[in-house]
């Protein structure tokens, strides 16, 4: 029985921590937030040229072949700066979908550029319908002419959809509402000519698009895993990238908590630190508590994908819908600390709570993973 | 991350097991689970199973080979805790003795008290209880006032103590006391190990809200100890009470294994009852719920093994099992309180009208006193801010 991370995981941690430190941790965001489109480039680079886009990349493709366990601490880290890119689309999505079900050109054509810093993936799976996270809601049609797919819809809240290389993009090749006739493609987009949207949303730190598809011709080589039996592949993506943004989620109540704890000491209000009133107190060992909890949870979950463990499914969506749900109270008890500094623009409490409202209903409602685990477990 | 047990481990879980259902008591395993409510029976049923637990040598496990015990691991008493759960085993009578007294007096007692009191705290034949809180000392335990004076090697204790669990059914009690008033009130207190059958102490039993009389008022009227009976120094108390204190993380282990399984007796619960012909289970409110539950449940499941792999790297537990504590008695509380309302319109039936099982209607009320003994949560969570994030101290008086 050891239920904690490793050394060489704890070690990722600091290297992170560090290396997002040197490159001005919530100033990345804040600059990017302002137009500095750079400094996310800047960012993807370095953690290449760190090799941690290679962490678990098999190593026959210069990768060194971790599991998603390995990935908590940085993931984590991600958190806490609220960093913008689309890593966890990249590493906990794209990674294990192409090292499971990816065709051994697709291996040797994505993961090898994917380590060495140098591809950015992304996924585009919502649609705009009332149907979401049921098959039903994917619309957007892949029709077979000779050796192309004809790709014909249009998809919603596609993150860093400019700046992504390759999106995953789960289409109807078959059937209307089930989930069979679903198949994944992978879409370059240098080789295709996209209509891309910017959407505003209020988390300004990760840019939403969305994306239509006129006639946009794939070659059929594209095609991720068998056609029409796409469904359960992408429910196994979404296991790995749901565990990892649970992980994100864990960093940015991580911060939350410290920087109410900070506030705490050294606010002073009637001749004494905010923190000394038990109301204060109290309400940051809330947030500990739930920050605690979240963390052991996303433990398990990333622990449960990385083991491809019978329980994963419950795993995953007990720790998504717990975590979505502690992230936003932990955002929004940690502007409540902060009293009228916190609801300024200028002070970073609002990232946190932004991105964790982006998060609650991405890929799935809590409502959604709650009855999953129900469903899971039989009841 | 290694959610395993090794050989030896599973050697022991097969052990326990095997040794549980030749032992408990007649039924027991099916659910049949009686305690007597009378308390001279119930005394006499505890005993016998502290008896039992004893002499199959499931009694202070953790506790050294030379004195008795197992030597087990720390790992080896997560098991033990989550076996006695999963059974849901009778109450372990000498608690206070074998989960705190006994490793208090191995690690700061003198030989002759080693001698005198450790086999008979293993062995079950003297029960203890512990006495610490008074009717104005609770939270603030360095407020105790009842007095020890020395006169030759006796000393003359009077005062009170109040909620005192199991004092009626004890032999021994481990006792604070104050035996200095000059100084600053943390320092001056000392700690007793005193006999409990004597004329100078009396013992009134009150009724507790789920109508036990599990714990008692105890009155000391020229009560008798002895030099030997100090443990640790004179007006050293503060320091002993503190080292007592730190060996409650079988406590905290206890209670987050009973949630475990009282989460799964609340999934029962749920497909037992039904509402409109229809099983409560399949009722969309009540499964968000209950898999909400389920991730809390876990969760403090999960914390609970974090901060055991931390004292295993470290060798010592942190201030954590406060965290521990603070979450699994809230959690609880609010678990047992969703299974009140799950009853419907019969809540309120209990002991032999119970709808379902009467332990619900009594854990229910019980779960109110999770989140008072022990350290209330309020001062679990001044523990946590304090200890563990360093917000400033409370300004006491
Ligand atoms: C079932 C049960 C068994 C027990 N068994 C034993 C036993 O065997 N031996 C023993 O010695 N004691 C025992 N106790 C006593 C227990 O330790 C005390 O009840 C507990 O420490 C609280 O003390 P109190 O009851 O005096 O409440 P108080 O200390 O008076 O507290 C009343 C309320 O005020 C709050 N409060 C107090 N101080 C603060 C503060 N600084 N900040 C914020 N809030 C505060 C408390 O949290 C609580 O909500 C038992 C209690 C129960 C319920």
């Amino acid at each position: 029985m050891d239920f904690a991370l490793n050394e060489e995981q704890i070690m990722f941690q600091e290297t992170t921590r560090q290396f997002l430190e040197s490159k001005g941790d919530l100033a990345i965001s804040r600059s990017y937030m302002e137009g500095n489109e750079q400094v996310s480039e800047e960012l993807w680079d370095g953690l290449g040229k760190l090799g941690f886009m290679g962490i678990n990349v098999p190593e026959s493709y210069g990768g060194i072949s971790l599991g998603a366990l390995s990935l908590v601490p940085i993931f984590e880290e991600m958190g806490r700066a609220v960093v913008p890119g689309p890593y966890p689309e990249t590493l906990a999505f794209a990674v294990p979908l192409l090292e499971t079900y990816g065709s051994e050109a697709q291996k040797n054509a994505y993961l090898p550029q994917i380590s060495q810093g140098k591809r950015k993936f992304t996924l585009a799976m919502e649609e705009s319908g009332d149907k979401n996270s049921s098959p039903a809601n994917i619309q957007t049609r892949a029709e077979r002419r000779g050796e192309e797919y004809l790709v014909q819809g249009s998809k919603i809240l596609v993150p860093h959809a400019d700046i992504a290389d390759t999106l995953i993009v789960p289409v109807r090749t078959g059937g209307s509402h089930s989930e069979y006739g679903i198949s994944l493609l992978l879409i370059d987009t240098d080789q295709v000519s996209l209509e891309l949207k910017t959407t505003q949303s209020m988390d300004e730190t990760r840019k939403m698009f969305s994306v239509t598809f006129q006639e946009v011709k794939v070659p059929k080589t594209q095609l991720l895993g068998p056609e029409n039996a796409g469904w359960p592949i992408l429910q196994f993506g979404l296991y790995h990238l749901n565990a990892a943004l649970c992980s994100t989620m864990v960093g940015g109540m991580d911060r939350t908590v410290d920087m109410a704890t900070e506030y705490a000491k050294t606010r002073e209000q009637f001749g004494q630190p905010i923190g000394r009133f038990q109301a204060v107190k109290h309400k940051i060992v809330d947030m500990k508590l739930a920050l605690e909890n979240a963390r052991s949870l996303s433990y398990y979950a990333a622990w449960a994908v990385e083991n491809n463990s019978e329980d994963m499914a419950e795993a995953v969506s007990m720790a998504r819908s717990y975590t979505s749900e502690a992230y936003i109270d932990s955002a929004g008890s940690n502007i409540q600390i902060h009293g009228g500094m916190g609801f300024t623009w200028e002070y970073n409490c609002h990232l946190f709570l932004k991105r964790a409202r982006f998060l609650e209903n991405y890929l799935g409602s809590p409502r959604y993973h709650r009855e999953t685990v129900a469903s899971e477990l039989g009841w | 991350m290694d959610f395993s047990y090794t050989e030896t481990e599973l050697a022991f879980q097969t052990e326990l097991r095997t040794w549980l259902e030749e032992n408990l008591p007649e039924g027991w395993i099916d659910g049949n689970r009686y305690i007597p409510e009378d308390n001279q029976q119930k005394g006499e049923f505890l005993r016998e199973w502290q008896r039992k637990l004893s002499e199959g040598g499931w009694a202070g496990i953790s506790w050294p080979k030379q004195y008795g015990g197992r030597g087990a691991s720390l790992i080896e008493e997560v098991i033990y805790e989550q076996e006695m759960a999963r059974v849901k085993a009778p109450p372990v009578l000498n608690i206070i003795g074998t989960a705190m007294v006994g490793p208090t007096i191995l690690q700061i007692g003198t030989e002759q008290q080693k001698e005198r009191y450790i086999p008979k705290i293993l062995n079950g034949e003297e029960i203890w209880s512990q006495g610490y809180s008074e009717p104005n000392a609770g939270s603030d335990l360095a407020a105790v006032q009842t007095k020890a004076v020395k006169k030759g090697d006796k000393w003359s204790i009077n005062g009170q103590k109040i909620w005192t669990s199991y004092a009626h059914l004890s032999d021994r009690c481990f006792l604070l006391v104050r035996t200095d008033n000059t100084g600053k009130k943390h320092e001056g207190m000392t700690a007793f190990l005193i006999d409990m059958h004597q004329e100078g102490v009396e013992t009134r039993t009150i009724r507790s809200i789920n109508d036990r009389r599990d714990f008692n008022e105890v009155f000391f009227n020229d009560a008798v100890a002895y030099d030997a009976d100090v443990v640790g120094e004179v007006n050293n108390g503060w320091k002993v009470s503190l080292t007592l204190l730190s060996h409650e993380r079988v406590g905290v282990a206890r209670q987050t294994f009973r949630l475990q399984k009282q989460f799964d007796e609340l999934v029962d619960l749920a497909k037992t009852l039904t509402s409109n012909g229809n099983s409560l289970i399949e009722d969309p409110i009540v499964r968000q719920e209950l898999a909400s539950f389920r991730a809390k449940t876990k969760a403090l499941l999960f914390s609970y093994y974090r901060h055991l792999t931390t004292a295993i790297r470290t060798g010592r537990p942190g201030p954590e099992g406060s965290m521990d504590k603070l979450a699994s008695s809230e959690l609880g509380q609010k678990m047992l309180a969703y299974a009140m309302s799950l009853h419907g319109s019969s809540n309120t039936l209990w002991k032999d009208d119970a709808l379902v099982d009467p332990s619900w209607q009594h854990d229910y009320l019980r779960s109110f006193a999770y989140t008072i003994e022990g350290g209330t949560s309020e001062i679990q969570k001044n523990i946590v801010a304090e200890r563990i994030l360093g917000l400033p101290k409370d300004i006491k008086y």
